[in-house]
């Protein structure tokens, strides 16, 4: 049994970020998840029994989002106006194409059921063992086994979905001209 | 790794678990102030907390001096990265005659690995560092559009301990992945010595990928 030290909290600040912005699917709403994680786990002081910290951040940052997806739920709609839209992140990038992947990467983690993004988000971003993530998330080792399975296999999918390359285009024209030659059939055939 | 989008799942997984995306600096800035603002409270409401904090303070330090035995824990991941993002001084070490995946060059019978054929990453140099009392030997490799890495093995056991960053595991093997003075570092054991890649502009998968290619074809062979 060890209190837990806030100071060494920072140096989990941007693991946290991923792990939440995998989970929204957005920059914005991860920086919030994330700072009302770190307010609730600072809220008081905090005895961990053997396991490491960014289980524990795990454990906080999974309530505080189910917990911020109901609440959402509940509040009414409201319609963003152009002044809340954020056009693109103004920090400048070192490797703007692999900023870009991993938006893409994230947004479509995000788009899995909750369950399988959970076991994702624990496992593969923040790093936690199967056990850690098992208790972080209270299933069972063999539960994250299969979600973790079927959230990669998902992610991997979708992402090669949206890459694939569109069938060729055949312009208007050029469609005329091949239907004339009868490779195509005429529309009065048709 | 390519810097392609991820086509399968294990590319997918190398990419996440390589992720180097920061939090914003005003998140940290946000963190840094609710951290602040507990230590104030927490001494705040405890003021015998202070004196205690300073007593508890000078019983480290005291059994410190007694049970030092004049060692240090190892040199810090800094420390252990900073020849790999330096010049070369001597040069590179030719290829093994006895063993192709090797080049001819070793610490503590730790042989470095030979990439050239495999990966493209050719040989260019090498020097000698002395780190917190312990060799360090780097040997550098270029690629063809001239990106470098550094590939550094500590000599001495026991291998001072390296914490933080994302462990990836590779053939039972686990391998740290960090960032050290801005640039990708990735760190893990070989019999038992500390070995360090880095390089600038490489990322981390094509560093794990390289790291654990040479530990188990060219120390295992």
């Amino acid at each position: 049994m060890r209190t837990l030290d806030p100071q060494s909290l920072t140096q989990h600040v941007d693991r946290l970020y991923r792990a939440a912005w995998a989970l929204c699917g957005s920059r914005e709403d991860a920086e919030d998840l994330v700072q009302e994680t770190f307010a609730r786990v600072l809220a008081r002081p905090r005895v961990l029994s053997g396991e490491h910290e960014l289980y524990y951040l795990m454990r906080v940052l999974r309530n505080t989002f189910l917990t911020s997806r109901r609440t959402a739920s509940r509040r009414p709609v409201t319609v963003a106006t152009l002044d809340d839209i954020v056009a693109a992140d103004p920090r400048p990038l070192g490797q703007p194409e692999r900023a870009l992947e991993m938006q893409e990467v994230y947004a479509t983690i995000a788009a899995l059921p909750e369950d399988r993004r959970l076991a994702l988000v624990a496992v593969d971003v923040l790093g936690l063992s199967y056990r850690e993530a098992a208790r972080a998330l209270r299933v069972r080792e063999a539960t994250i086994t299969t979600r973790l399975f079927r959230a990669r296999k998902e992610v991997a999918r979708l992402l090669v979905a949206e890459l694939a390359p569109e069938p060729p285009q055949i312009p208007v024209a050029r469609r005329e001209e091949t239907r004339a030659s009868g490779v195509l059939p005429s529309r009065e055939t048709s | 790794m390519t810097e392609l989008p991820p086509h399968t799942e294990s590319e997918l997984i190398e990419l996440v678990r390589s992720s180097e995306e920061r939090a914003p600096d005003s998140l940290h800035r946000q963190v840094a102030t609710l951290v602040a603002s507990r230590r104030r409270r927490r001494l705040a409401l405890h003021p015998p907390v202070l004196g205690a904090v300073a007593a508890a303070v000078v019983v480290v330090v005291a059994l410190a001096v007694v049970l030092s035995d004049g060692g240090s824990s190892g040199p810090s991941l800094l420390q252990a990265a900073a020849p790999t993002l330096r010049a070369a001084t001597l040069p590179a070490p030719p290829e093994s005659s006895a063993n192709h995946a090797q080049l001819a060059t070793a610490v503590d019978g730790v042989p470095f690995p030979y990439w050239e054929d495999r990966f493209g990453w050719r040989s260019t140099g090498t020097r000698s560092d002395r780190i917190d009392g312990r060799t360090a030997t780097t040997v550098f490799y270029s690629d063809a559009s001239g990106r470098r890495i550094g590939y550094a093995i500590l000599a001495g056991t026991p291998a001072p301990r390296i914490d933080g960053g994302v462990v990836a595991w590779r053939g039972g093997v686990p391998y740290r992945l960090l960032t050290a003075n801005g640039a990708a570092v990735v760190t893990w054991l070989r019999d038992g010595r500390l070995c360090v890649v880095s390089g600038r502009g490489v990322s981390s998968a094509t560093l794990l990928k390289l790291a654990s290619w040479s530990d188990h074809d060219a120390s295992a062979s």
